[in-house]
């Protein structure tokens, strides 16, 4: 914390005298102020570095929270290949992730698309769309989820003026992890807003042009809001994808604390958390989270190398 | 852990920024495993002569306030110990206190749960009340309340309460539907089925006439008993058989097939009050509840309850029933005032006044001494709760041995099993040898 009070103490000296400067110094000024906006991560850096590097030591131990970690290798990584409740968490997490995170980038781009065609109000309905991407992760919201699709809540109700009958939304095993989903999707808010920015980007001159051509809507979202917009799709879905892979809240909260009817939503750092909290196996558990820092980084990759093929930069 | 790796083109700042962006989300996964989270506020604060113990259970406030009237008595007497309380819910309080002992930050007086008993003992973590003799009179605990905390000759804790599971049966509904009360002394599990199908054809399925929970491992553990096995036996060992497990699912499985018991799917995740409860809500006839909480659900019922034993305790080869409790109390191993914790545990199991305070909150007071004194100044409901529970404990009833180290992962496994078969995913006999196989890896791996 000392270093936040020397560096804001340093700063408004440096700004005082508005003496001319050389180039030089001006670039350490531009620097300094860089540093001092990331200032905040550093300090959080600091209380997660160690934790870091321990779970990484302890990844390879045998450590119940009680005793000493015990070096044991590799022999947590093995078990996990042997392991049906990590498999089935894992499932869970991919088919969660592969869902959800296309379903929710697509319903964002419509409505930013919706919202890009100058209608009045835009910064209200920008604040509504958005504010469930806040909330959604939130205990409160998924609580609030429980009840609207609980066996007397409102989408059944909803449901019964067709003449469909109740579903267990959350307590069925086909059903819960549906109803999870649903919940991800409603929260296209955070990337939503991106792509409204990346849509006022692109000049309207070139849908000007276009329409002169002849170029139906489709095409020209096709060949001109897809390609220019690339770069922002392709930021949102990673962005999409490492949060996703890391959802826990909205399992935890909606079955207080279980995987779900049957496991159905045991997300996979869900089961990391019962694992080293619960059955204080605290070394599989970093283990686990290893694992799922190398299962993100190679889907990541993929998708960086996949960019090269549809991610336009040419502005 | 950027993924900083060199542009395919360097033109490009656009590009370069989104990969760098892109990548510092990655940084975030690991962190979640090491991160521990303590009780919050200082340490212990050794300032001045005296010595500050620090307490922690999980309840609500109601508890709170009980426990804490107990306490004053406690510190007027010991001016020169002061007490600090942490409490919360039982979820989190489970995960902070595990990670508390990780820190070399252990409470001195802690609520430890049965099934976490010997996870903390067999690791040392605890104190062999034993070797306090002294300090602490353990001779008026019954022996059925003596033997809960005991492991291999050594005692780890003394129970905050006794208690039972018990079969509520809402009287309104059984008189609207012109429906008997049975005898729950002596009733059946056939009685259960014949008095749940009377109610739930009687109301057309308003009101369903039985649900208690399958997966609740306390209710398990009454029908074990009564088949004449142990669901851990005494070397900690899995003593269920395959078939006792499917007899258990089948029962409930019956009764729904016939509409006895609700549906699959009925049962939804409604947190946990009696207020809220199926039964107070008027869609259950009956359920099972831990009797200490009878106050609560009779309250909530508008006090139409009657409390009755878990049927079969007559017909089956042995008596089911235990005397359990809600929690222990436990003294951390790596305390610095053992023998003032030790102290605080002593006025609390043996001082009638502390139980006055506590009312019946962790359930009946362990010692029967204490017990019988502050019987009359309870309110109506604890009374019925707190007979029911003292004759038990004058009964002999077969012993219960605790949970082995890795059992508190059983109730996840009849947790998770118990939905598959409510859905029909699978028949009660796989999901009878389900159980019996991942358990007993969970307890001897």
């Amino acid at each position: 914390m000392t270093t936040t009070s020397t560096e804001t103490a340093v700063m408004p000296g440096a700004v005082a005298p508005p003496a001319p400067q050389t180039k030089r110094r001006r670039g350490v000024r531009k620097d300094r102020a860089g540093y001092l906006f990331l200032l905040p991560w550093f300090i959080g850096m600091l209380f997660t570095i160690v934790p870091f590097f321990a779970s990484l030591y302890l990844a390879f131990t045998d450590y119940n929270l009680l005793n000493a970690p015990k070096w044991i290798g590799l022999e947590n990584f093995a078990d996990m290949f042997s392991d049906p409740v990590l498999l089935k968490s894992l499932k869970v997490t991919f088919v969660y992730t592969f869902v959800s995170v296309p379903l929710s980038l697509a319903a964002a781009l419509g409505v930013a698309m919706i919202l890009n065609r100058g209608i009045r109000g835009l910064p209200w309905y920008r604040a509504v769309f958005y504010l469930p991407s806040l909330l959604g992760a939130s205990v409160a919201v998924v609580l609030l989820w429980r009840y609207v699709f609980g066996f007397d809540g409102i989408v059944n109700a909803f449901l019964g003026w067709f003449g469909i009958d109740a579903i267990s939304w959350t307590s069925d095993p086909d059903y819960a992890l549906t109803t999870l989903i649903i919940l991800h999707i409603w929260t296209f808010g955070s990337p939503m807003v991106i792509f409204l920015a990346g849509l006022r980007q692109i000049p309207v001159m070139y849908y000007e042009a276009a329409a002169v051509d002849g170029a139906s809507k489709w095409r020209r979202f096709r060949s001109i809001t897809l390609p220019l917009l690339s770069p922002i799709i392709f930021f949102n879905l990673i962005q999409s994808l490492i949060a996703s892979f890391q959802t826990f809240t909205q399992g935890f909260v909606m079955n207080n604390g279980g995987g779900g009817p049957a496991n159905s939503t045991l997300f996979y750092n869900l089961y990391l958390y019962q694992q080293g909290f619960g059955q204080f196996n605290m070394g599989y558990a970093s283990a686990m989270a290893w694992t799922l820092l190398v299962i993100i980084a190679v889907f990541t990759a993929i998708t960086f190398f996949t960019a090269k093929y549809w991610v336009n930069y040419d502005s | 852990m950027t993924t900083e790796r060199p542009p395919a083109s360097n033109s490009e700042l656009n590009r370069r920024n989104l990969f760098k962006l892109s990548g510092l989300g990655l940084a975030a996964v690991p962190g979640l495993a090491a991160c521990g989270r303590g009780f919050g506020g200082g340490g212990d604060d050794e300032s001045g002569d005296g010595v500050t113990l620090n307490m922690v259970w999980w309840g609500d406030a109601t508890r709170a306030e009980k426990t804490q009237a107990a306490l004053d008595v406690f510190l007027e007497a010991n001016p020169d110990i002061t007490i600090k309380v942490e409490y919360q819910d039982s979820g989190p309080y489970q995960d902070k206190l595990a990670t508390r002992f990780a820190a070399n930050d252990a409470p001195d007086l802690m609520a430890m749960r049965m099934d976490s008993l010997r996870e903390y003992a067999d690791r040392g973590a605890l104190l062999d009340l034993n070797e306090y003799a002294d300090d602490i009179d353990l001779s008026g605990l019954s022996e059925n309340a003596a033997n809960l905390a005991e492991v291999d000759g050594s005692v780890f804790g003394v129970p905050a309460g006794l208690n039972a599971v018990g079969f509520v049966i809402r009287k309104d509904f059984a008189e609207q539907y012109g429906v008997a009360v049975p005898d729950g002394n002596t009733w059946s599990w056939d009685d259960l089925a014949a008095f749940a199908q009377a109610i739930s054809d009687a109301s057309g399925q308003e009101v369903y006439g039985t649900g208690y929970d399958v997966q609740t491992l306390q209710n398990l553990v009454v029908w074990v008993r009564q088949q004449g096995e142990d669901l851990f036996t005494e070397d900690g060992k899995l003593g269920v058989t395959a078939a006792t497990m499917e007899a258990w699912f089948n029962l409930a499985d019956g009764m729904r097939r016939s509409g006895a018991y609700p549906p699959a799917g009925f049962f939804e995740e409604i947190g946990g009050g009696a207020d809220q409860s199926y039964i107070a809500q008027g869609k259950l006839a009956s359920q099972i509840i831990p009797t200490n909480n009878f106050l609560g659900y009779n309250e909530a019922c508008g006090g139409t309850l009657a409390l009755l034993r878990i049927p079969g305790e007559t017909q089956a080869v042995r008596r089911g029933q235990s005397v359990d409790c809600p929690h222990l109390w436990s003294v951390a191993a790596a305390s610095k005032h053992p023998k003032e914790a030790v102290k605080l545990l002593d006025f609390l199991t043996n001082d009638p006044e502390a139980s006055l305070a506590t009312g019946t909150t962790r359930g009946v007071p362990a010692s029967s001494a204490v017990a019988e004194e502050i019987k009359d100044s309870l309110e109506p409901d604890d009374l019925t709760a707190t007979e029911y529970l003292m004759g038990l404990q004058g009964e002999d009833l077969p012993r219960s041995y605790t949970y082995p180290p890795g059992g508190s992962a059983i109730a996840d496994f009849l947790d998770v099993i118990a939905v598959e078969v409510e859905f029909g995913r699978q028949s009660p006999a796989d999901g009878a040898a389900q159980f019996i196989a991942e358990a007993t890896a969970a307890i001897e791996g």
